[in-house]
């Protein structure tokens, strides 16, 4: 039983963080129509900038803050300098943000060098908790909490603030949100920031889980975040987080039973949701 | 189709048939192992961006995967070599074995995926190369894992010489049947579709098998390279599964000219020497070790100002003599 506690708890921290990274990748799509091949160097950005800026300072909430910010500014370059010009073209899109993948995770190797680096857990949130019997790190209930109350302020700015109206808007029709004399160009350069600082905050919390960073982290949550994107639903905020939270629990339950099999589970439950499902979960943009 | 006079009077034929010589002769000019690598990776190179740019370049659609064709042919090469004995029947098993894996692979995942938009497509592929490259790294029994695994190939191919002449050969047979096959009425039709999907499935063309074709052509091809790779290396690694060799040949393709015969082979033959020369750079300062970087800065470079790479200037070039001769 407890050992089954540790694994649920494990698994929905995974999860969260899996969230985190996918649903920038869904609204940006929903929004914007572009997906972005470049969207896991943002979680790997932020997974290094606060790992740097946690050893510089010792503070992890300011550590948080640097990885947020570092993703979001280059995430705004990214977009005004590259995405902006193939708006109307979905293969130049493919392939530009590609192209973005190779640049900014060669840069990441060239600032902090291509082997992992180590990651401390701060010292506040160190130690476990004893639950039902079962000891539980004090990190991983932290990532729990606090992701939920990141998307939680989320749900609400999409929901309640005239801007998150405007994108709800935007991903069912941008073409009639931008006739109504919204400008379509400035929304969607702030979800593009938005997106790629989630992501990047979600970075800033896998380092002390693993306890060590590399750049191969870029491609392996880029997937995993195709994965949840694909099963959630394409611009749904609900879908990633039900699909986030399916993946790291099932990847954390197979991980004890048997490793190898893990990554294998999820592109199979990929592939099983788009020929039963094709729009995911949740999703609104039809996948044919 | 041209006819063979009015070919031979056009200058690209007499380009053709020069390199096609200096292919032949290179050996007997400087045979030194270096010169003699380098030249059948870049075939080598060449094949797999052919391959690629039959499905990127010709039918439009965007796999992410096609490392898989690639590799895990060059994977088999190397197992059956490696557990049942480099005699060449155990090579033309293994071979005849890439060839109906890359088909039914092409077939299969193109099946389940080619209906779907084309970012799903992208997405899924990269996926399935994932797998594979999962594969390769945890059955360490049979694929040696990371360590990657040694064989040895036939006595016939394994020599200096043998080694290069096939793949020369596979080079030469590869986009001359490109060429045949881009000017069939099925080439044209794969055109037709990439141009406008809606138009030719209202035409009465079936979609999705005239993709599945490309598909499995494309792997096929792709699997040549494969073998070539395992013959002159007589090594494999997972690395040669994974997404980041088939952004390689999407690069040689962009930079060489995607939708063109010569595009790839150009920009792969571009990209190799480059990619060689930065690597010799890199010694001299740790910098210039993330050479890398700079294929990436000129291949966005290429999509946001040139997207038609090295062949569209060429293009242009000829458009305008052609014009200038006219006056």
């Amino acid at each position: 039983m407890d050992i089954f506690l540790i694994l649920t708890i494990n698994g929905l921290a995974t999860g969260l963080l899996l969230f985190m990274m996918a649903c920038g990748l869904s609204i940006i799509f929903g929004l914007m129509g572009i997906m972005n091949f470049a969207h896991g160097v943002f979680f790997v950005i932020g997974a290094y900038a606060s790992t740097w800026t946690y050893a510089l300072t010792g503070s992890f909430a300011v550590a948080m803050l640097a990885g947020i910010a570092a993703g979001a500014a280059i995430g705004w370059l990214t977009e005004i300098t590259i995405i902006r010009p193939v708006y109307k073209n979905p293969i130049g899109q493919i392939l530009i943000t590609l192209g973005a993948f190779i640049v900014i995770n060669e840069l990441i190797k060239m600032i902090w060098g291509p082997n992992v680096i180590a990651s401390p857990t701060p010292d506040l949130l160190q130690g476990e908790v004893n639950i039902l019997g079962a000891s539980i790190s004090i990190y991983r209930i932290f990532i729990i909490v606090f992701s939920c109350l990141v998307a939680l302020v989320v749900q609400l700015a999409l929901t309640k603030t005239r801007l998150g109206m405007i994108v709800r808007a935007g991903v069912e029709n941008a073409e009639m949100v931008n006739i109504l004399g919204v400008n379509v160009r400035r929304v969607f350069a702030l979800v593009f920031i938005l997106g790629t600082g989630l992501a990047a905050l979600g970075g800033t919390m896998i380092g002390p889980t693993m306890g060590q960073i590399g750049p191969f982290l870029s491609s392996q949550y880029l997937l995993l975040g195709f994965i949840v994107v694909v099963i959630g639903g394409m611009g749904s905020f609900i879908g990633s987080m039900v699909a986030g939270i399916i993946v790291g629990l099932a990847n954390n339950y197979i991980i004890w039973l048997y490793p190898p099999a893990a990554m294998p589970l999820n592109i199979i439950l990929m592939s099983v949701i788009l020929l039963v499902k094709p729009t995911g979960l949740m999703g609104i943009k039809e996948a044919v | 189709m041209l006819t063979t006079k009015s070919w031979l009077k056009s200058p690209a034929a007499w380009l053709i048939l020069a390199a096609l010589i200096l292919l032949a002769v290179l050996p007997l000019v400087n045979s030194s192992r270096f010169v003699l690598n380098m030249a059948s990776s870049i075939a080598i190179a060449a094949i797999f961006a052919v391959s690629y740019n039959l499905l990127c370049g010709f039918t439009g659609v965007f796999s992410l995967g096609h490392a898989v064709f690639f590799g895990s042919s060059a994977y088999i090469i190397g197992i059956i070599m490696n557990r049942l004995g480099a005699s060449p029947w155990f090579f033309l098993l293994a071979t005849v074995l890439a060839i109906i894996l890359a088909v039914l692979l092409g077939l299969f995942v193109g099946y389940l995926a080619l209906r779907l938009k084309a970012i799903y497509y992208a997405m899924v592929t990269f996926a399935v190369a994932e797998l594979f490259v999962i594969t390769a790294d945890k059955w360490r029994e049979m694929t040696g894992g990371q360590d990657g695994l040694l064989f040895q190939v036939p006595s016939f191919l394994a020599g200096k010489f043998a080694a290069y002449y096939t793949v020369i050969i596979l080079f030469v047979a590869v986009v001359f049947f490109m060429y045949r096959f881009l000017d069939s009425p099925t080439g044209k039709i794969l055109v037709a579709i990439r141009e406008n999907e809606t138009r030719a499935s209202a035409l009465g063309f079936n979609v999705l098998r005239y993709k599945l074709l490309s598909n499995a052509v494309a792997g096929i091809l792709a699997c040549f390279a494969g073998i070539a790779y395992a013959v002159l290396n007589q090594f494999v690694m997972p690395n040669i599964l994974d997404v980041n060799q088939t952004i390689g040949a999407l690069l040689m393709t962009i930079v060489g000219g995607m939708g063109t015969l010569a595009g790839p082979v150009i920009g792969a033959t571009f990209i190799t020497l480059f990619g060689d020369w930065l690597a010799r750079l890199a010694k001299l300062h740790p910098l210039l070790e993330r050479w890398p970087i700079i294929f990436g800065l000129l291949y966005i470079i290429i999509i946001l100002t040139m997207p038609g790479g090295i062949m569209s200037g060429y293009y242009k070039l000829k458009f305008w003599w052609s014009r200038s001769k006219q006056k």
